[in-house]
C-alpha cells in the first residue's frame, strides 16, 4: 500500500471542533463527489471519528486509510484513498 | 441487503423540552449507522415538521440568548448540510401566519447544498406511508 500521508491529498476536509457524527458524515459527502484513485485528508479533534467511525467506514468501502495523531496539535489527520 | 426509510416527525414546539432537538440529532446520527450494518443494508432519514413542529424552522432564533442553548435553526441547518431532507408542511405554515421568508430554506452559509422543502401534507402523509420507521417527536 502506498504510503498516504506522504502523498499530496487532492483534497483537504477541516472538521475542527465539529463533533461525532458530522466528521463521518462530511467525509463521506466529500469522498462521494471525488474520483477514484483520488485522497482526501481529513483533519479532525473528534476521537470517536478519527479512532473508530471514519476508519471503521473506510474499511467497509475498501478505501485505503492511514491515521496520523498529533499529539502536540491534539488533532487527527487522515489520509483516505478513495477506491 | 435493504434501506430502511426512518421517517422522523415532528410536532413539537422548539423549546423547554429536547423533543424536537432530539428529533435532528438522531435524524442525523442515523446517516452514520451503515458503518455497523451489513454490506448494502442503509437507512434513509427524512424529517417532517408538521402542526407546531414547524415552529422549528424559524429563522434568527435567539436560542443563546433567551435559553443558553444552541438552536434548533442551526440543527436544521446542519440537517441540510449533511444532505437530510427536511419537509416543512405547508398548510401548517399557513395556519400560523409563515412564509417561505420567515423559515430556513437553506444553509448556504455552512456549504449545504440541499433546500429545505415546503410541502402539502399529503406529501407528508405519502412520506410515512412508505417508510419502515415512523419515529415521532
Amino acid at each position: 500500500m502506498a504510503d498516504l500521508k506522504s502523498s499530496t491529498p487532492n483534497e483537504t476536509l477541516d472538521v475542527l471542533g465539529r463533533v461525532c457524527p458530522y466528521p463521518l458524515v462530511l467525509t463521506k459527502k466529500k469522498l462521494e463527489k471525488m474520483n477514484s484513485g483520488e485522497i482526501l485528508k481529513v483533519i479532525t479533534d473528534a476521537p470517536a471519528s478519527a479512532e473508530d467511525s471514519i476508519p471503521r467506514f473506510c474499511e467497509k468501502q475498501g478505501y485505503p486509510i492511514e491515521v496520523v495523531k498529533l499529539e502536540d496539535k491534539g488533532y487527527w489527520e487522515i489520509y483516505i484513498q478513495k477506491s | 441487503m435493504a434501506i430502511k426509510k426512518l421517517a422522523f416527525i415532528v410536532d413539537k414546539l422548539p423549546y423547554k423540552a429536547e423533543t424536537s432537538r432530539l428529533a435532528f440529532t438522531h435524524a442525523i446520527a442515523s446517516q452514520t449507522v451503515e458503518i455497523y450494518l451489513e454490506d448494502g443494508d442503509n437507512v434513509e432519514p427524512v424529517i417532517a415538521l408538521v402542526g407546531d413542529g414547524v415552529l422549528n424552522a424559524v429563522k434568527d432564533q435567539k436560542a443563546l440568548d433567551i435559553y443558553g442553548v444552541t438552536s434548533l435553526e442551526m440543527h436544521m441547518k446542519n440537517a441540510l448540510l449533511l444532505d437530510l431532507r427536511v419537509l416543512v408542511c405547508k398548510e401548517d405554515m399557513d395556519r400560523l401566519g409563515l412564509s417561505e421568508d420567515n423559515i430556513v430554506m437553506d444553509a448556504e452559509e455552512i456549504g449545504g447544498e440541499l433546500t429545505t422543502q415546503i410541502v402539502p401534507f399529503e406529501e407528508i402523509m405519502k412520506e410515512m406511508e412508505t417508510a419502515d420507521h415512523l419515529l415521532y417527536f
